[in-house]
């Protein structure tokens, strides 16, 4: 990985500034590290000798959310976020990576029990410190980043994975022919199964079939973290999992999957034969959100009517262009009035492995995020990412708010509000 | 040089994670949006002004050049720091401090952006007019040093008509408010100054920003040409048809393309230009203007024009424009922008000429520009990373800006000097010209460590003046060979030899003006010179000298049904048009107008070496260099003999209409403030007392009774439309009596009146923010001696600039001083127009109370008048700081 391959890209950002309005990092910071312009800047330095790979470097490619919002105001259209990865790719063979990231890309990520075992393992030893392995989970946010300050992120750790309680396999539903596989998010596995379960409801009303699959990590935080390698192992080890069986479409309640699912031609870049793999499987996946507007299915209520917000997750709307559907579907229930929030489209700040040293920063952004749920007085924050359904229910609570976050399809199904 | 202890002297002060100096920290401090470069030494991040004070104090000891910085979007090079110095980024400073839509002004931080600001004023209804197209990313602060323009310049003015007032660090530090919610305060115009000045003379770190409510309804259009030619005709047209649409703005075939490729939003693509078209205002009379402006593109030669139905096309039709830029953007690597300005008529010929440069240059060029205002945004296409092509767009950069000076208009309209067009300046402005500005920023910045080596190009030998030149592509009309002028050169000189001083003489209005001093003074007379040097009412802006009458200047204008738009209080027929500028005075109507500020593009004047010195131009867009035209303006002539003034004018309203209702005083203020945010636009919004108050009324002698006096100005049916409008809301407040009338156009409303207040012995001025105008009106009545006189007195409460002006039979030191306490207290001043010679003899008419910022009028006063020859007493401040 070399950032030189890149310089056309690179040199297309004609410095105007325009991303710092979109960048959530740089309208906490105000700091020229923290956005778009002051990155490609820096890996432009660096390709004309005048920026050297050091730990300088760590903060300014590593603090970026992600999010893409700079490319979508961009005039050039330079796309930040995938040059960042290449940079923090570079970064890792010139300066480093840590033992962590080896741990939880190499060992953790590629086994589903493993990765719940050492998620309880980690949330039962909770005040015993800081161990290696609640670390790297927290690089997932599936225990917060810095871990001391994080124990909130989490309210509750089921005993027992969601693969745990349904058991990966086919089940029979009612529809008359579609074939589902259910690609199940590490999120929806160790920590939001109530979502699992609704999701498969909707899944199975629709299907003839529902194949829970048994899936790995897809990837997606190794990607992000620059770890190319690791990513196209997970990838490869899912691609060749749904390759041995027979789909017409693989939906994921999870908008980060969902969109690196459907990027991974992009990961296999250089590589034919995988790259070829990967295209003829891109078709399937469907974010649940696309899968529900396609099939139309909705429960009325029948309860007292409530208020709903949606929050855009960066990988539904930036990274597949989702926004009007989900907002459809909550319009078209019975019961539900829909309320847009400002900047709904901008990041909660979670955003994957946003490293155990950005927690202020993160929490920054995401208060910005809570005041604008607070001005629309919901009683429901829905969103289509379990990453960020524990983001925000952090922000919730640190805002003390009476919103309730829930997925998008606990409330399709009618599940939430309950009672 | 930078060096650790002084690092470690910065990390005291802001804290050591608010200081970058790593290798990476530098690197992204070296840029902005401009093409020039340069490392800083180190960066900091200031909290608060304070810290900003500490900072500069601790980079003076150490002799280390200070650049302030926002978001760096500059576009002229002025945020680089081009001497490894200190960089004070002020992203901190993020927060909007007030917001008060019935005083019309808010007060905000310099990092806060442009955009932020428009969206916090949208909530209660009102604007911040000027609109960079930056302004997303832009912060105000940056706004205010580059004297930021923007598409609906065309109809507000650009950011200096914008600024009340600003808290600023000067370079020792010292912290120091200048301005501020109350109109024009006493003294030279240092915000007008200020604005503009690139971050060389000190650092901005609050704002007061003059507000305005926002319009009703918007009208946008798109009308399309064969010609480019016939494009640019058009726009000429519209406006000296007499509308002010709030938006002209234009994209050539190139751009067009280029839109239509990445965005598609229905611009024909085999169009030679497009022209989008906006009008807002009241929805009465819209219509009819959108008609107008219709009726003329297709008198010439335009092939169509559609009005957008609804928000979807309109939104569809900006898409293009707003897009317009990145989808130039991705046909080359990089671009210069280059925006120089032209006088409107001149576009056609400007279009040619960037044509034949850029193919001189081969480089690849688009033209999508603010049209109304002639201020083009050619875009060069280039690659940075190659050497060649860099040097081929700077070089066309530069002919593009001799052809627009050429043409008779300026080098930047907007962006800025900084860096990138230093050289440039000596196109359009003599050596004594810059020097002279040079001077001004020395009195600010003895030590010149603030943004040091921008702006006023360098001399060949470090730390001397230039050498004499004249402007090498400007032929400025004018000058010494207009009547009258070399007279006055002479006397000045005889004066300075005798050892006297000069007070100039225009029709001799305004003796009583001012403080009287000990000197010795001459007078010299202006009142020969009266020619007109240039009037072109195309371009709607005329040049004539300083012994002028307004009345005749009025006269003139009248033949082209246009105007200069300033009622000056206790003007007479004869007072001449160098008085207007030397004291800066504005009616009652300024809310709606302007002040002479806002009109003044350029200047001439003699200075105390007997040298003619310009100012400005004749174009309204004109950012080049520090801003003299504002410094002059209103400093009552003690920094030269003004001989020419070059004002910008506009088109005559078809109707002037008055109305006036009755009620007590409360319900009078309760009144403005509605109608200060409401959805009209009066052109003054006055009480006068109801004369008949019985005697014995009780304790309170202050009028119970007060007439409401509102007027509105413009095309006839809006006029009476507003004029219902403002009845209804002024009934609602409980008002009565309605009375209607037209008034003359020249003379307005207040002639008499002020004529009245002029005959007693004191005429007094006080100022504040419109929503603090009852605490005003109790300041005077709570000061013994004053609140008897008030009764019987002729008043005029200009509510809409939150001014008092009354007539006092007597006043002494202590009442005065109160009085300015009082006023000072509300974010005022005061000012004694009138006051008899005893009183300016031993007191200071400019206030009863020393203020700060006095004393740097009198470092610039020093400066460009070492021995004081000018208008001795005229400036505030007498006893402490004159010889």
């Amino acid at each position: 990985m070399n950032i030189f391959e890149d310089y056309d890209a690179i040199s297309q950002c004609n410095k105007c500034g325009f991303c710092q309005e979109a960048c959530p990092v740089f309208r906490s910071t105000g700091h020229e590290s923290g956005v778009a312009r002051g990155r490609l800047a820096l890996m432009r330095g660096i390709i004309e000798d005048r920026v050297q790979w050091t730990k300088e470097l760590e903060d300014p490619l590593f603090n970026c959310l992600g999010c893409g919002a700079c490319t979508a105001s961009c005039l050039a259209d330079v796309p930040t976020a995938d040059l960042v990865i290449k940079g923090r790719a570079e970064y890792l063979e010139k300066v480093g990576r840590k033992p962590i990231h080896k741990l939880l890309f190499e060992q953790l990520l590629p086994y589903p029990k493993r990765l719940h075992m050492a998620a309880r393992a980690a949330a039962f030893g909770k005040n015993s410190g800081m161990s290696k392995v609640a670390k790297a989970l927290g690089l997932l946010r599936i225990l917060g980043r810095d871990f001391a300050k994080a124990e909130n992120i989490v309210e509750k750790l089921p005993p027992v994975p969601f693969r745990g309680l349904v058991k990966p396999g086919e089940y029979p539903g009612t529809g008359d022919t579609l074939r589902i596989g259910y690609f199940i998010g590490c999120g929806v596995d160790v920590i939001q199964q109530e979502a699992g379960q609704e999701s498969l409801k909707i899944l199975k009303k629709i299907g003839k079939t529902v194949t829970v699959l048994d899936n790995c990590c897809c990837g997606l935080p190794a990607w992000t973290y620059g770890d190319i390698d690791a990513a196209q192992k997970l990838a490869l080890k899912n691609l060749e999992a749904f390759s041995s069986q027979s789909f017409d479409v693989i939906v994921t309640d999870c908008s980060s999957c969902a969109s690196f699912l459907k990027k991974y031609p992009k990961v296999f870049q250089g590589d034919e034969k995988n790259q070829d793999l990967a295209q003829a499987q891109t078709p399937l996946f469907q974010d649940m959100v696309e899968f529900i507007f396609k099939n139309g299915y909705s429960t009325p209520t029948g309860k007292s009517p409530i208020v709903v917000t949606f929050h855009d997750p960066c990988h539904a709307v930036r990274g597949q262009g989702i926004s009007r559907e989900n907002r459809e579907i909550l319009k078209n229930i019975q019961g539900v009035e829909f309320r847009e929030m400002p900047e709904a489209d901008w990041c909660c700040g979670g955003a994957g492995s946003y490293a155990l040293t950005h927690y202020d920063l993160s929490m920054k952004v995401l208060d910005r995020k809570m005041k604008n749920v607070e001005s629309t007085e919901a009683d429901f924050l829905v969103t289509s990412c379990p990453a960020c359904m524990i983001q925000l229910s952090h922000g919730i609570r640190r805002a003390g708010l009476n919103t309730k976050v829930c997925h998008i399809s606990e409330i399709v199904t009618g599940a939430k509000p309950k009672g | 040089m930078v060096n650790e202890n002084f690092i470690r002297e910065l990390e005291k002060i802001v804290g050591k994670s608010n200081v970058s100096v790593t290798n990476t920290g530098i690197e992204l401090y070296s840029y902005d949006a401009s093409l020039v470069k340069g490392n800083p030494g180190v960066v900091v991040f200031p909290a608060n002004t304070q810290e900003v004070s500490q900072l500069v104090k601790a980079a003076n000891k150490e002799g280390i050049d200070i650049v302030p910085r926002g978001f760096g979007t500059n576009l002229s090079g002025g945020t680089i720091s081009i001497t490894h110095g200190l960089v004070i980024c002020l992203s901190r400073f993020n927060k909007i401090l007030g917001i008060h839509p019935e005083s019309r002004y808010a007060v905000v931080q310099p990092g806060v952006t442009n955009l932020e600001v428009q969206q916090a004023l949208a909530k209660v209804g009102a604007f911040y007019a000027p609109d960079p197209a930056s302004q997303k990313v832009a912060t105000l602060g940056g706004n205010a040093g580059e004297n930021s323009g923007g598409p609906l310049c065309l109809k507000y003015g650009v950011t200096s008509n914008h600024i009340l007032g600003m808290e600023i660090v000067m370079a020792d530090g010292e912290i120091l408010r200048i301005g501020g919610p109350a109109l024009d305060p006493p003294g030279f115009d240092l915000r007008g100054l200020m604005v503009g000045s690139e971050g060389a003379m000190a650092i901005t770190t609050e704002l007061t920003l003059r507000t305005l409510p926002k319009t009703q309804s918007v009208i946008t259009m798109l009308a399309v040409y064969d010609d480019i030619q016939a494009a640019a005709l058009s726009v000429s047209k519209i406006i000296s048809a007499g509308i002010l649409p709030n938006t002209l703005e234009m994209m050539d075939a190139l751009v067009i393309e280029a839109v239509e490729a990445s965005i598609s939003c229905g611009y024909p693509l085999d169009a030679a230009a497009v022209l989008i078209i906006e009008v807002e205002g009241m929805i009465v009379g819209l219509k009819e203007q959108a008609e107008q402006i219709k009726e003329i593109c297709m008198t010439n030669q335009c092939r169509d024009i559609k009005i957008a139905k609804n928000q979807e096309e309109r939104n569809l039709l900006w898409k293009g424009r707003k897009g317009a830029f990145g989808a130039i953007a991705r046909l080359a690597p990089n671009y210069l922008v280059n925006d120089a300005t032209v006088p409107r008529t001149s576009l056609p010929k400007a279009l040619e000429q960037i044509k034949i440069i850029a193919q001189k240059y081969e480089c690849r060029v688009g033209n999508v520009f603010h049209a109304g205002d002639g201020n083009m945004h050619p875009l060069l296409l280039f690659d940075s990373r190659n050497e060649g092509e860099l040097e081929q767009v700077h070089k066309a950069g530069w002919d593009i800006m001799k052809a627009c000076v050429d043409l008779g208009g300026t080098i930047s309209g907007e962006h800025g000097i900084g860096r990138e067009k230093q050289e440039a300046m000596k196109m359009i402005f003599s050596g004594d010209d810059l020097n002279t500005q040079q001077t001004v920023k020395f009195a600010f910045d003895p030590e010149n460590i603030l943004n040091p080596n921008k702006v006023i190009p360098l001399s060949k030998s470090p730390g001397r003046p230039l050498e004499s030149f004249e402007p090498t592509i400007l032929k400025r009309l004018g000058g010494a060979s207009c009547k009258g002028v070399v007279q006055a050169m002479a006397a000045i000189k005889n004066a300075k030899d005798a050892g006297k001083s000069v007070i100039v003489v225009g029709a001799d209005t305004f003796s009583h003006y001012g403080n009287i001093c000990k000197q010795d003074v001459t007078p010299v007379s202006t009142l020969s010179m009266t020619d007109i040097i240039e009037y072109d009412s195309d371009n709607q802006f005329i040049t004539l000298g300083a012994g002028m009458s307004l009345h005749g200047l009025q006269e003139i204008l009248g033949k082209n049904n246009q105007w200069l738009p300033l009622r000056p209080p206790f003007f007479g027929n004869k007072a001449s048009m160098g008085s207007l500028v030397a004291m800066g005075i504005s009616g009652p109507e300024r809310m709606f107008y302007g002040a002479p500020r806002d009109f003044l593009l350029g200047l001439q004047y003699i200075d105390s070496q007997g040298r003619i010195i310009s100012t400005g131009g004749k174009v309204v867009k004109n950012v080049a260099g520090y801003d003299m035209t504002r410094l002059l303006t209103g400093s009552n002539g003690s920094l030269g003999i003004i001989t020419e003034a070059t004002w910008r004018l506009l088109t005559r309203p078809e109707l002037c209409k008055a109305l006036s209702m009755t009620g007590n005083l409360d319900d009078c203020f309760g009144a403005v403030l509605e109608l200060m945010n409401a959805n009209l636009f009066p052109a003054f919004v006055t009480a006068v007392p109801v004369n008949n108050i019985p005697e014995d009324n009780g304790t309170d002698q202050f009028p119970k009774l007060w007439k409401m006096v509102v007027g509105f100005e413009g095309m006839a049916n809006v006029v009476e439309h507003q004029v219902e409008q403002c009845s209804l809301l002024l009934g609602k407040h409980k008002l009565k009596e309605l009375e209607t009338w037209d008034y003359p156009l020249i003379d307005g409303c207040f002639k008499d009146i002020f004529n009245k207040i002029a005959m007693a012995p004191y005429t007094l001025k006080l100022a504040t923010a419109t929503g603090k105008m009852l605490d005003l009106i109790n300041v005077i009545n709570s000061i013994d001696g004053i609140k008897a006189q008030a009764r019987m007195s002729d008043w005029l409460l200009d509510f809409g600039c939150g001014r008092i002006f009354s007539a006092l039979d007597s006043l002494d030191k202590d009442q005065w001083a109160s009085l300015t306490h009082g006023a000072i207290s509300l974010d005022g001043h005061v000012h004694l127009e009138k006051a008899p010679d005893d009183f300016r003899r031993e007191q200071d008419v400019f206030g009863g109370v020393l203020r700060p910022e006095w004393a740097m009028m009198h470092k610039i006063k020093k400066a460009l008048d070492p021995h004081s020859l000018f208008a001795p007493g005229r400036m505030p401040g007498k006893k402490e700081y004159e010889v």
